[in-house]
């Protein structure tokens, strides 16, 4: 059980950097181009919220 | 010694990335210095001891068989038949073989004489990385065929459609991206950390040693903290081995298994 806890930890842990790094580099890349300083932030809050809810259906709702 | 000296005299130099780099070991050939002669060394001394261990297996095990028995049967129960089940043989030799490489190359962390883990330098757990990213890739490819399983990583059942947008680019990066990258770096950022760490103490002392009589004396302490953190060390440097193949196997469990 302790081994599946472990595999469970670093999964959420790479669920929650992907998140950010996607929609994070997305919005700068949407900053960077448009001309806007806002989307960054946007991009990781979506991120986060993307992350969460991947974590919760994987990890949670089973 | 006699450059540390000189720059003892000037002020005390601290350990950087600097000190992880080597002068190749035969002429000017960057594919011969120390790490490279270690990783070489790590093969020889694992092939030999498991070899010699399992050479005359008898059904009463000599000292030496069941040293290498009871490496192999940890892998076997706790990493191996845990984390991928019934179809756990065909993956053993892989998962054994990147753990007993990885264990090693970081014991070589703490080895006198040769003090440097190999895998503080990032070429090698990445290399070690692509090997793991092929075989869960090949497996899940084999074992459900490609278009079905990127229709499993895009497309995870019981969503809205919508949402898809959102999450469909997080599951990609996490399969192709972030799990190799964070599987490579957990590693090399912990054997980086924990050698640079050995290396303040150790050179810190050194320094104190050179100074003033209550710096003399303030060494000691120096020291100290070098030997406790050589045993802290090699916990860390046997978790993370352990760590690296438990991953490698989730992954290919993952890639096994069926649904979500």
């Amino acid at each position: 059980m302790a081994t599946k806890d472990e595999g469970a930890f670093w999964s959420i842990i790479g669920y929650l950097l992907s998140g950010f790094l996607i929609w994070g580099g997305i919005g700068w890349l949407a900053d960077h181009f448009l001309g806007t300083h806002i989307l960054f932030l946007v991009g990781m809050l979506m991120g986060t919220v993307a992350s969460l809810f991947l974590i919760w259906i994987r990890f949670v709702k089973e | 010694m006699s450059v540390l000296l000189a720059k003892a005299e000037s002020g005390f130099t601290p350990p950087s990335a600097a000190d992880f780099e080597f002068q190749p070991i035969f002429g000017h050939s960057i594919y011969f210095t120390k790490p490279v002669f270690m990783v070489f060394l790590s093969v020889i001394v694992i092939s030999v001891f498991f070899i010699t261990s399992a050479r005359k297996a008898a059904i009463v095990p000599s000292r030496m068989q069941f040293a290498g028995e009871s490496v192999y049967g940890f892998v076997r129960k706790t990493i191996g038949e845990e984390v991928i089940g019934p179809e756990f043989m065909r993956f053993m030799p892989f998962l054994f073989s990147i753990f007993t490489f990885v264990l090693v190359n970081n014991l070589f962390g703490i080895f006198p004489l040769l003090q440097f883990p190999t895998m503080s330098r990032i070429g090698f757990p990445i290399s070690i990385t692509i090997c793991t990213y092929l075989v869960y890739h090949f497996v899940s490819v084999k074992h459900k065929g490609l278009l079905p399983y990127l229709k499993e990583i895009c497309f995870m059942p019981g969503i809205p459609k919508p949402v898809y947008l959102i999450l469909t680019p997080v599951e990609i990066a996490t399969y192709f991206i972030t799990r190799p990258l964070t599987l490579a770096m957990r590693l090399f950022a912990n054997m980086f950390a924990g050698h640079l760490l050995l290396l303040i103490f150790t050179l810190g002392g050194e320094y104190l040693l050179h100074s003033g009589l209550i710096f003399k004396f303030m060494s000691i302490f120096s020291f100290g903290f070098a030997i406790g953190l050589t045993f802290f060390e090699f916990g860390i440097q046997c978790l993370q081995a352990y760590i690296f193949t438990l991953l490698s196997a989730l992954y290919i469990a993952g890639a096994l298994s069926d649904e979500h």
